[in-house]
């Protein structure tokens, strides 16, 4: 399996589903348009065929106006959504070319020239990365001065975000307006996604008219809205309802939960989760799974043993290290050494000495590691060996 | 970048061009379509309308007891009884009637057409959709056991490596509002700003050299020549020739300039480069007619920029002995690298149905293939065992200089006496000493 195919398909499926939502909305404003401009047309037939007697041109002339009318909005509203829809599809376009940038080294550049773009492509990913991470967490600021600054944004699904930060904001203010709205927006994908979103916030509305002591308010909501639910939801509107019989303050379970305020952070959580399952997103973050599988193909013990480390290795540094502890460690079939002094690896041009404490370096360290007088210090333990054997080590 | 990502990006984009080509096709066909019906009802309207002038001319003395009177009309009452005063109105005939209708009709069918052939998309639409979903990977969680970024503490931690990260970028006001979005606590804020500064310079002045900016990077390099001369390092003289070839784009003018700048700079790179130097000559002859139309325009090209920027990040930070990446980016680079095995020995292990096993170890079930860059650690696998050493269990050197795990030798010893599983000798097994890599 390939990197690309292994973790970019949230790159491309947010704007396919964007451009898919906007096929959606082209195809419903040209159909409520038409059934308008068919409405008004009918209006005609109707005035010519009902009456007896011929219309006045009068009549006529006025009510084909409305038809004209009609067709300059549909003109205005066609080619606003198409257009929309196109550009849905460019942005598309413009992710697969961003991710088809890699090309193989070909004879026309040179080696440095081709590492450098490599170099460039990981840098603009790690930053797609890590916007997306930082938008998962709600740090909106950050993520919109981050894409700024490395003028990614074209390539990162802020504008999705963008929404989602104004109906969570909402919801922390108390409020339940933009995100009703964004449930009606979204009705016919949630419900294929079997989403709970609107029933959970009809139930917030609920409570709040019950809180407010508003009781009958709230029987006429209930009215209104429970029904639709009657099928999936019966018990918990049964629950809901009991909330007339009590008090806000009540002790008794399950209705305290429902009247908590902590129930307004869960509908956040709720709809960011939502939110990413309409887009398709999946539940954990890719810079979460990425730094994970990271940590662990670089972890090893000696990252944990206070004097193997190494200030290069991410792993050992502190604060990686502490993230890293429960995670498992590399993997390792084949033996792979190296000289803890010159930073080369172990092998038949540069042979593993042993010295007499037992730890290993490689042949072109030990100059390094002698003194004049031909005594050895080992760097590690600061054992100092005069003229001592340093014997040849075979590592299989 | 591997075969399978192309093909994959191939088969997205080929859907994906396909309603793309399509929609602009339907885009052009509506707004003429519906332009063309909009000019065809103002004509009716025309039509009316002079219908209408023509005809009162001709009827407005017959009378009509049924013409529409305003009832809101003060004159209505008196005008009860008598015959209506005002002009009646011009009516339709048959034929003006028919082409009404038969007009009205058109324009609806050919409207409706164009909601039809949008509808049409659809399928082409969500093809895309399928065709993403079966080329690229939908779920890449689940490839470790347990969720270490799920804790608040470590969520911070991980907080803090983005903005010494982000820090260490020169991007100090991402990391300022990282550290206050995710309120994170003083000390630890104060760790991001005093960890990275010794990589502040190196990066501005990479970033320089992004923007074409020379000065600071040649001064840097000046400043390190003995170094980097000593690292075989071919940064000086990348940096002095694109100031050379700066110099040259200004045109046939800076002739003298570049010519001074060569004899100044080029002297002592005359053994290293005896091939390139030569060739940067031979853009003199091009100078009149510009180097972007000569057989050295591939030296002015965007790219020798980057390629500038990349050796420099290399080998000032090899020179300074400091890390080029930071701890971020090599580990999201090298889960990058370790997701795809990872996801593909989970499918395989998932459809033996011994996912099990993976959880029961403390070890990623295969070995990922990091660059040897990122290889920081020692690590001895016994050669018997096939198995990491580790403290329980630690690599011995038996006499003959062969190392095997403490484990193995317990296996191959006959009471004291052991056999090295690589050579004829027999020895003790006690006189096996244990080793540090």
């Amino acid at each position: 399996m390939a990197e690309i195919k292994s973790m970019e398909h949230s790159t491309l499926k947010v704007p396919y589903e964007v451009l898919n939502k906007k096929f959606r909305v082209a195809q419903k404003n040209l159909d409520r348009e038409l059934d308008q401009i068919q409405h008004s047309s009918r209006d005609v037939e109707n005035l010519i065929t009902r009456t007896k007697i011929l219309p006045t041109v009068d009549e006529v002339g006025a009510l084909v106006g409305n038809v004209v009318d009609r067709i300059q909005i549909l003109k205005r509203k066609a080619g606003e959504s198409l257009l929309e829809e196109l550009n849905a599809g460019l942005v598309c376009k413009r992710k697969i070319q961003h991710l088809k940038v890699i090309v193989p080294p070909d004879s026309n550049v040179c080696y440095d020239a081709w590492q450098a773009s490599i170099d460039q492509w990981k840098r603009t990913r790690m930053d797609r990365i890590v916007i997306e991470y930082l938008l998962r967490r709600g740090y909106y600021e950050t993520a919109e001065c981050l894409a700024r600054k490395s003028d990614i944004r074209s390539l990162t699904n802020l504008e999705i975000f963008h929404t989602s930060r104004e109906v969570e904001e909402d919801l922390f203010k108390h409020k339940t307006l933009k995100c009703v709205l964004w449930c009606n927006d979204n009705k016919s994908k949630l419900r294929k996604i079997n989403s709970n979103m609107e029933f959970s916030l009809r139930v917030q509305e609920f409570i709040e008219l019950v809180r407010s002591d508003n009781r009958v308010e709230a029987v006429k909501y209930a009215r209104k809205y429970f029904q639709s639910f009657e099928k999936t939801q019966l018990r918990k509107i049964c629950k809901c309802m009991a909330l007339l019989a009590y008090q806000p303050n009540t002790e008794t379970e399950p209705y305290k939960t429902l009247f908590s305020e902590a129930r307004w952070n869960d509908l956040v959580l709720n709809f960011r989760n939502e939110n990413y399952r309409l887009f398709q997103l999946s539940t954990q973050s890719l810079l979460s799974v990425a730094i994970q599988a990271g940590l662990s193909s670089l972890k090893t013990p000696q990252c944990y043993s206070p004097n193997c480390k190494n200030p290069h290795c991410p792993v050992c540094q502190e604060d990686f290290n502490k993230i890293a502890r429960n995670l498992p460690y590399s993997h390792c079939v084949q033996s792979r050494l190296i000289c803890r002094v010159t930073g080369l690896p172990l092998n038949e041009h540069n042979l593993p000495m042993m010295l007499p404490n037992g730890q290993i370096f490689g042949q072109l360290a030990v100059p390094e590691i002698t003194r004049e007088d031909g005594a050895v210090v080992c760097p590690i333990t600061n054992t100092k060996f005069s003229s001592p054997k340093v014997e040849k080590v075979f590592v299989m | 970048m591997q075969s399978a990502d192309v093909e994959a990006l191939n088969a997205v984009g080929k859907e994906l061009d396909r309603v793309i080509y399509k929609l602009k096709d339907i885009r052009e066909n509506a707004a003429a379509e519906i332009a063309d019906v909009a000019t065809l009802l103002e004509e009716l309207m025309k039509v009316l309308n002079k219908a209408e002038q023509e005809m009162s001319g001709t009827i407005n003395t017959s009378t009509q007891v049924d013409a529409p009177s305003d009832v809101d009309d003060p004159m209505a009452d008196e005008a009860d009884m008598q015959v209506e005063m005002e002009p009646a109105k011009p009516r339709l005939n048959d034929c003006q009637v028919k082409h009404v209708l038969d007009t009205l009709h058109k324009a609806n069918e050919r409207l409706q057409r164009i909601s039809a052939e949008h509808r049409d998309l659809h399928g082409a639409v969500s093809k895309v959709g399928k065709v993403i979903d079966r080329n690229f990977v939908s779920d890449f969680t689940a490839t470790t056991r347990v969720d270490a970024l799920q804790d608040e503490e470590n969520l911070m931690l991980l907080n803090k490596v983005m903005a010494k990260h982000y820090c260490r970028q020169g991007m100090d006001d991402v990391a300022r509002l990282l550290i206050k979005e995710s309120g994170m606590p003083e000390e630890m804020a104060q760790e991001v700003f005093d960890s990275e500064s010794s990589f502040a310079e190196i990066y501005r002045i990479w970033k320089g050299i992004q923007q074409q900016e020379l000065g600071p990077a040649l001064e840097w390099a000046t400043r390190y020549s003995e170094e980097l001369i000593a690292k075989n390092s071919t940064l000086e003289f990348k940096l002095h020739r694109l100031a050379f070839l700066q110099i040259m784009s200004r045109g046939i003018s800076a002739q003298a300039e570049a010519i001074a700048y060569a004899r100044k700079n080029f002297g002592k790179f005359i053994d290293r480069f005896e091939h390139e130097i030569p060739n940067l000559m031979g853009c003199f002859i091009y100078l009149p007619m510009g180097i972007d139309n000569s057989p050295y325009k591939h030296l002015i090209s965007p790219q020798v920029w980057m390629e500038a920027s990349y050796v420099f990040m290399k080998d000032a930070c090899h020179t300074l002995g400091i890390s080029k990446n930071s701890a971020l980016s090599v580990v999201i680079n090298a889960g990058c690298t370790a997701l795809p095995a990872l996801l593909n020995i989970k499918q395989v292990m998932q459809s033996r149905q011994v996912l099990s096993i993976w959880n029961a170890r403390d070890e990623l079930p295969i070995e990922i293939d990091l660059d040897p860059e990122y290889r920081y650690h020692s690590i001895f696998a016994c050669p018997i065992l096939r198995q990491q050493t580790t403290e329980d269990n630690p690599p011995k050197k038996l006499t003959c200089g062969h190392v095997i795990s403490n484990d193995a030798l317990h296996k191959l010893s006959n009471g004291h006496i052991l056999k090295c599983p690589y050579c004829p000798v027999e020895q003790n097994a006690d006189d096996a000493v244990r080793i540090y890599f």
